[in-house]
């Protein structure tokens, strides 16, 4: 056997080390989740923290076995390699197989994944088992954004008067159980809070269950996790989980409606144009709702979200944009950018003052002025928000009025 | 075919030869070199040849999508291309390479190496042999040929309905992918019915089924597999273009569909799909390993028998791909424990590779690399496999990158790998000259490290929540360093399959200063190794008798009560002489499945544009159908030297030879 050029003997061992730290690598910053809104391993409910329960002994054996089939292949590498000296008509013994040894190392994997197996299966039990007393939500998808229904007084129906219709972020109490229901309005998505539990499909024509429970008050972030079309990497969600008064104060600012004209001329004026151009797919409570029912969308999906108590939203178009402060330092349109910095509605979240200063006006009007050019949607099949064409002095009133909406 | 037929199928020379030009279109093509012999062969080596050259060249195609997706997300917020460009390049990115890249390269191994590996002249059925490729090759085309008619497919590989419907994909990228796929589903399941019969029939004489080469029996399981799975999808698209093309209903939820069943159905072909891609890699290092180990494959029944129940445990297993889908807790449950415990026939196959290495003299030569390489990277997308297994963990897996990360390291880890080594193992078999062995041995490691780069960090990015078939990420979620990591990782793969490309050209050049190379360049032992390089058309002369697994092995050698090994032959002695084939049996090259296959990419078209179109389409099948009927399998005409009119007697139509002759023969000349 000739030997190998000099340089495919330095690649060899270049792309071995290389490999070998790239795995060192990775196994430590699988430990480093911090700024890691998405991270699926750092749990903060009881059932990510089953998941993780099962997650850590299954993942350590995975890689016990690669270790040893890795450090087999190896040994045995070195150890039966050919030797530069060796006689050429020497052949090793030539061993067709041992039925014993067949036999254990059917067996041996066999229990070692019934061991596994019963982990699973207990931990299924617990996922599915339902918590008493639970917080009612139906979650429906819809391209690109989610509409949460809150059963407010738990008689199995979402669209009670006394129930709440909100969208893109979803206000629940930390430490209580929540039972979420996921459906959709067109295709299928999934609703995937990794910081909560696992994800559950959303499908047209079916319901079903997902329990959420958040330990601590929080923001937690969640992103589409089923391909949705056009604009599913843009498709994402928010869990808001407060203190128990914050939540009742929340749930009784959303059953409010919005009735009444803003006094501010300006913002009245908005109300004309919001009336004239938005009511065709979006609803505020008190202002076309009850024509919406009768009135079938124009719409693939369904409606528009909700806006009736927009500014409570911390985020918008799909949890893609801050709605509030913090904007991008150059004041220009930005997506959101890491949990830390999500919006934050202030006061606002439980019915209060919207403090205008702290708006991100420039984002909301550059949505207003071209929507379909921040996100990627289709409103010419009927598909998400059309450009409306809108005069800046439209823009204005729109959101001195949209602002009124806590 | 196996048609019975009253009259003789060849005719005495002199007699009519109308039969010869059904339609009066064609003479019937003899030329067995230069291009016309390409695009008329039966020959199972020239069409193995032609689906591995048409898959690298997918491969190409695929690769170059699989850039343009690293490329896009090397940052966030990438502007390379659009979210609906995006959609459409990772959609063709998936379906090229399972369905043009890895599937035929399986197809082209099958096809060069069945026929060889049981003493056979060419496959069963050697017109619908060339039909099979000829098919796939239109299909893939098709398909692909939808980048220059409005855009290609955006629904994702696995197309789940509702999305692919008109409403929420009004352009024709889906058409196109859906009838590209009924195509190669055709060829397909054509191709799996004619290797199954040709392993089942046309075995040499004293080759049992318990002596057969291991890719053989590797590659019989995948076609049984091709066999059920594919009529399931191709029954989904036949229902999805009746939606699409036709207001039929089956996927509309609001006329009370349930979108589910286009998820089970496409998993009940998709998960087979998954093992009938690997098999074919799983026998091919199963021929390598004792290769360049120097001593037999340990445990062969066990090997064959795990390789037979992953064929069937891969039939329970399809709703683990919808742990998440709503299928209820009782269906997780099932599948989850289904799921994992077909780890177990897989690892019996990994640990009897690391025995057949254990005490061996192992050779390090490329192909024995890449074999190696199998092992471990294969191994641990095995093992990724069963965390996903365990349905709750997969409820925070499933639909990320961590996925992404699992079948590449299976199919590309895995089945590539395999490939990879089995392409330097079988190159002097098939071209005559050996793969250089440095450039091969870069080209191992280059690809070992472009591999681990890229797919490595999906593990970590997955787990830390980077979702799949995202055009876009934002800064801020921990994103950025792995994926830099991976688009680099990405570019060098690439540049190792670059180093694949250029080794074929520049080993081709050298060769020519290299004394040529024997019929068994690296000590083989399945009987494919007997016959010169490059395989004569004939493949044997005489066809070998077998006695015992890797046969040709123990004419070169004998063992010793206690298993030590001793020289009884040399190669030369034992190998097959190139002959002049004089008396040799063959099929006759045709036109008609060249022709058929044609007439189906235009019936497709049609079935998009115009159903005009669809019926010139079907005049060409139906043309092409009639002219194969009419043609003889055997072209009378075609020189056939003393051979006297009992030897076509036994030839029940397009069987490429008489056996019984053939055996008769064999035992007179070689006993």
């Amino acid at each position: 056997m000739q030997r190998l050029p000099k340089i495919v003997r330095i690649l060899a061992v270049v792309s071995f080390t290389l490999v070998v730290v790239l795995f060192a690598a990775l196994i430590v910053n699988a430990f480093q989740n911090g700024g890691k809104p998405l991270t699926s391993l750092n749990p903060q409910g009881p059932s990510a923290e089953s998941i993780q329960k099962l997650l850590i002994p299954v993942t350590s054996i995975a890689f016990i076995v690669f270790l040893g089939v890795l450090g087999a292949a190896l040994f045995i590498s070195w150890k039966f390699r050919e030797r530069k000296d060796s006689d050429p008509d020497e052949f090793p013994a030539q061993v067709h197989g041992k039925t014993t040894l067949e036999i254990g190392w059917t067996i041996l994997p066999a229990l070692i994944l019934a061991g596994i197996a019963v982990g699973t299966v207990m931990t299924l039990i617990n996922l599915n088992r339902k918590e008493p007393n639970s917080i009612n939500i139906q979650v429906a998808g819809q391209q690109w954004w989610w509409q949460y229904k809150y059963d407010v007084n738990n008689d199995g129906n979402f669209d009670g008067p006394e129930d709440i219709t909100t969208a893109t972020e979803m206000v629940v109490p930390a430490g209580k159980p929540i039972q979420v229901t996921t459906t959709s309005n067109d295709v299928i998505h999934s609703f995937w809070i990794p910081g909560l539990n696992g994800k559950k499909d959303a499908v047209p024509g079916l319901r079903s269950p997902l329990k959420l429970q958040a330990d601590e008050p929080g923001i937690f972030r969640g992103q589409c996790t089923e391909f949705c079309g056009l604009s599913h990497a843009n498709m994402r969600m928010l869990v808001r989980a407060v203190s128990s008064s914050e939540y009742d104060a929340w749930v009784k600012n959303q059953l409010k409606d919005h009735a009444a004209d803003p006094t501010d001329p300006t913002a009245l004026a908005g109300k004309k144009v919001w009336q004239s151009l938005c009511a065709q797919c979006h609803v505020i409570n008190g202002i076309n709702d009850v024509k919406m029912k009768e009135t079938k969308p124009p719409l693939v999906s369904g409606v528009a979200p909700n806006l009736t108590h927009l500014m409570t939203r911390g985020t918008f178009a799909g949890s893609i944009f801050n709605l509030y402060e913090p904007v991008n330092s150059d004041g220009s349109p930005l997506p959101m950018g890491d949990v830390a910095a999500a919006g934050d509605p202030g006061a606002a979240l439980t019915g209060g003052k919207v403090d205008t200063a702290t708006v991100n006006r420039v984002t909301l009007e550059a949505w207003l002025r071209n929507a379909p050019a921040l996100k990627p949607m289709y409103p010419q099949g009927g598909r998400g928000m059309p450009n409306l064409n809108l005069t800046e002095e439209q823009i204005d009133q729109l959101v001195a009025f949209l602002e009124t909406l806590n | 075919m196996a048609l019975t037929e009253d009259r003789p199928l060849a005719l005495p020379s002199g007699e009519s030869v109308e039969s010869t030009k059904p339609l009066g279109v064609f003479t019937r093509p003899t030329a067995e070199t230069g291009v016309r012999s390409w695009f008329t062969s039966v020959d199972h080596k020239k069409i193995g040849i032609m689906y591995g050259a048409a898959a690298i060249f997918f491969l190409l195609i695929g690769g170059s999508e699989a850039l343009l997706i690293r490329m896009q997300l090397w940052a966030p917020r990438g502007s390379l291309l659009s979210a609906n460009l995006y959609n459409q390049v990772y959609t063709m990115h998936g379906t090229t390479m399972v369905f043009l890249v890895v599937m035929p390269i399986g197809a082209a191994f099958a096809n060069y190496l069945i026929p060889l590996q049981i003493g056979a002249r060419d496959v069963a059925f050697p017109r619908i042999n060339a039909f099979s490729f000829w098919a796939f090759l239109f299909g893939g085309v098709f398909i692909n040929s939808s980048w220059l008619m409005g855009g290609g497919a955006d629904g994702g590989w696995f197309m789940y309905a509702p999305n692919s419907g008109v409403i929420f994909s009004p352009t024709h990228g889906i058409d196109f992918w859906n009838l590209g796929l009924i195509i190669t589903g055709v060829a397909s399941l054509t191709g799996a019915v004619n290797l199954i019969v040709t392993v089942l029939n046309m075995r040499a004489p004293g080759m049992t089924l318990m002596r057969m080469p291991i890719f053989t029996w590797m590659a019989l399981v995948s076609q049984f597999l091709l066999l059920f799975a594919i009529p399931v999808l191709t029954s989904a698209q036949i229902l999805l273009m009746l939606d699409r093309g036709f207001h039929a209903n089956f996927f509309n939820v609001a006329k009370g569909a349930n979108p589910l069943l286009w998820e089970h159905l496409f998993w009940i072909f998709g998960h087979p799909e998954v093992y009938l891609m690997i098999l074919p890699a799983f026998g091919l290092v199963s021929e390598i390993l004792p290769t360049f180990a120097r001593k037999p494959i340990f445990g062969y029944p066990f090997i064959v028998f795990s390789g037979i129940a992953i064929g069937f445990m891969g039939w329970g297993v399809w709703a683990h791909h919808m742990f998440v889908s709503g299928i209820g807790p009782i269906s997780v449950t099932t599948f989850s424990l289904t799921t994992m415990f077909i780890a177990v026939p897989t690892g019996v196959k990994i640990l009897n590779w690391t025995a057949t290495m254990w005490g061996g003299k192992l050779k390090f030569s490329s192909p024995m690399l890449f074999s190696i390489g199998l092992v471990t990277m294969f191994t641990i997308g095995g093992l990724s496999g069963v965390m996903h297994s365990v349905a709750p963990m997969d409820s925070q897996q499933t639909d990320t990158y961590f996925i992404v990360a699992h079948f590449h390291y299976v199919l590309f880890g895995g089945a590539f790998f395999g490939f990879m080594g089995a392409f330097y193992f079988y190159w002097p078999k098939a071209f005559g000259y050996m793969l250089n062995e440095s450039l091969g041995k870069a080209n191992f490691w280059l690809m070992l490290l472009g591999f681990n780069l890229t797919f490595a960090p999906m593990h970590v990015l997955g787990l830390q929540g980077m979702s799949r078939r995202i055009y876009t990420y934002d800064p801020g979620y921990g994103f950025e360093f792995w994926n830099k990591v991976a688009t680099i990782g990405a570019f060098t793969l690439a540049s190792s399959i670059g180093l694949f490309v250029f080794n074929i050209f520049y080993s081709k050049v050298k060769a020519k200063n290299l004394p040529p190379v024997g019929p068994d360049p690296w000590d083989g032992r399945t009987i494919e190794w007997m016959v010169p390089s490059p395989t004569p058309v004939y493949n044997f002369d005489p066809i070998p008798s077998v006695t015992r697994v890797d046969d040709f092995w123990y004419r070169k050698y004998g063992e010793t009560k206690d298993g030590k090994l001793v020289r009884i032959a040399s190669t030369a002695e034992v190998a097959q002489q190139r002959t002049d084939g004089k008396g040799i049996h063959l099929p006759s090259p045709s036109y008609w499945p060249l022709v058929l296959a044609f007439g189906l990419p235009i019936v497709a078209y049609g079935v998009i544009f115009s159903l005009w179109l669809a019926l010139i389409g079907a005049v060409i099948v139906i043309a092409g159908i009639y002219g194969w009927v009419m043609e003889p399998p055997d072209d009378p005409d075609a020189a056939h030297d003393d051979h006297g009119p009992e030897a076509h007697a036994s030839d029940g139509g397009d069987a490429a030879i008489p056996e019984s002759v053939d055996a008769v023969k064999e035992v007179e000349t070689v006993g």
